[in-house]
């Protein structure tokens, strides 16, 4: 029985924290959906998976990389290179919407969440510009946005060298393409189970949602993740070299 | 394939000319087309009495679609690469089949949706969809070209691990995240509500008022693409150009190793640095819009 392999179990383990990383990373980043893009929320504006799962990808990509051109490359090594390609896709996002909030759409920055920037200590409500929720990318926002896609970047990371080593000795040359995809699956579910407990949009680790929200969608998630890891080991079973 | 640091240097510096192209055409596409979030005011603007000429695709969320149009030229150019047609040939014929599907979605999904507002009396102007298709075309096409070629080099020339397709899946997605999250901006923050004191903040209020009278005549899809031109676009390849080249710099300079993560962590915080400087002058430039209530206490 496949599943009382020591290493199965082990795998479905560390699919299921890599997951719960993912999830645990889209409550960090800084969406505010639709009113975000017309600069009546703060944040990024758009949504939550298509943040997520965009810089996780990144990430994936230049973890992969590693994994196939460093073979001395441990775990926490291809973490790193997923958690680096993810943050700089969403520093280099915020960075040039930040560009457009200041100067194409001319709206300070302010959060809602707070009266003052925990990181820096400016004020924030007085910058609220009348009937919104305040706009732009606040250095909190911006920083939290970076944490959280570290964290999926690392949690992508992880999940694939995970498959990579299980299905390797399977399937010798078609490994990756088997990995890669299913990461992928991976990510857009554990990006789509935290939009529910956010309700679309959050500023990051200072809003108050945070607390609120984060166990419940890391436990959802991390049951969730262990079933994927399930089926990943699952279909392994018909793999042959 | 292993190339020195010169080649590696000057593919990479090509990646991110190609990702530049990619991400200001993308967000370009989905400004003539009207997609994304700011296009929910398209939406609603028939409902609030404010009939209009402006294109309404929004085929889905601008990363899927995106990633559709992508997958799809990816996965022809591997037919034709296979067939032993010249990259430069595949890869344009690729690019060319997903840009055509992609102008049916965008038909059937404008056609559709403006059907659905029928209650609300808004037409369906042909001429519209006449000469605002093509253009969504051309720009896909341009979009996937780049794509594509990103991918072909990345899995020819420097051995990825994953295939055409699936990169340019990924890139796709990537590129559609970034245009929805900074060039959007400018088309539904700015664009659309001109009228607006340009630093006056958008009162949620105003949310479906969006302006339908053009420097020239009435507006239409084709004058918000000339104007997101001016700084979302461009922007929005920025984003993307520095993606795909940053992300890829730290380990071709320093290898597989720490030290590039080091560097890539070293990038990441020059860039809150910079943002924090943003802040810093966009406040100072428009100022608070309230009077804080503590200062104006101790006056009294």
């Amino acid at each position: 029985m496949v599943f009382l392999d020591p290493t199965a179990i082990l795998d479905i383990f560390l699919i299921g924290l890599s997951g719960t990383l993912i999830c645990l990373a889209v409550h960090f980043i800084p969406v505010g959906g639709a009113p975000a893009a017309m600069a009546q929320a703060t944040g990024v504006g758009t949504g939550t998976v298509e943040l997520a799962a965009g810089s996780g990808l990144v990430g994936l990509i230049t973890a992969s990389y590693m994994y196939a051109y460093e073979p001395s490359a441990d775990a926490f090594l291809v973490m790193a290179a997923g958690a680096m390609g993810a943050a700089i896709m969403l520093a280099s996002t915020m960075f040039a919407g930040s560009l457009i909030y200041a100067y194409g759409v001319a709206v300070p920055f302010a959060s809602a969440q707070v009266k003052r920037d925990p990181i820096t200590g400016d004020r924030q409500d007085i910058y609220m510009s009348k009937g919104t929720q305040g706009q732009g990318i606040p250095t909190i926002c911006f920083v939290s946005g970076i944490i959280g896609a570290a964290l999926g970047g690392a949690g992508g990371g992880l999940i694939y060298f995970v498959l990579m080593s299980y299905y390797t000795p399977l399937i010798t040359t078609h490994a990756a393409a088997v990995a890669g995809v299913f990461t992928m699956g991976v990510f857009y579910v554990n990006s789509v189970i935290p939009s529910y407990g956010v309700g679309g949009t959050i500023e990051g680790v200072h809003d108050p949602k945070f607390k609120r929200v984060v166990p419940k969608d890391v436990f959802t998630s991390a049951v969730v993740s262990m079933i994927c890891g399930i089926v990943a080991i699952l279909i392994a079973g018909g793999m042959t070299v | 394939m292993v190339l020195d640091l010169t080649m590696s240097m000057a593919v990479l510096a090509l990646l991110g000319a190609l990702a530049t192209i990619a991400g200001c055409l993308e967000d370009l596409e989905s400004d003539v087309g009207s997609q994304s979030n700011p296009n929910s005011q398209v939406q609603l603007a028939p409902q609030m009495n404010f009939l209009h000429r402006i294109y309404n695709k929004a085929i889905s969320g601008e990363p899927i679609s995106n990633g559709m149009s992508a997958v799809i030229s990816g996965t022809v150019a591997t037919v034709l690469l296979n067939a032993k047609f010249y990259p430069l040939t595949a890869i344009a014929l690729g690019a060319l089949v997903g840009a055509i599907v992609l102008g049916i979605f965008a038909t059937t999904s404008y056609a559709g949706r403006v059907a659905s507002q029928a209650r609300f009396k808004q037409p369906l102007y042909m001429d519209i969809m006449r000469y605002t298709t093509p253009s969504i075309i051309a720009h896909n096409f341009i979009v996937n070209f780049c794509l594509v070629a990103i991918a072909y080099i990345q899995f020819e020339v420097l051995g990825y691990p994953f295939t055409i397709p699936f990169l340019a899946l990924i890139w796709g997605i990537s590129a559609g995240a970034i245009g929805s999250s900074v060039g959007d901006v400018h088309y539904g923050g700015e664009r659309e509500f001109q009228n607006r004191e340009f630093g006056c903040g958008l009162n949620t209020a105003l949310s479906g008022r969006i302006i339908r009278r053009a420097e020239s005549g009435l507006r239409n899809s084709i004058d918000n693409v000339w104007f997101c031109a001016k700084f979302g676009g461009p922007a929005t390849g920025i984003a993307l150009g520095l993606t795909v080249f940053l992300s890829s710099w730290p380990t071709t300079i320093w290898g597989y190793t720490w030290t590039a993560i080091g560097v890539g962590a070293l990038i990441v915080v020059v860039m809150a640095v910079m943002n924090r400087l943003i802040e810093i002058n966009v406040k100072n430039a428009y100022g608070p819009y309230k009077e804080d209530k503590e200062e104006k206490e101790a006056r009294a």
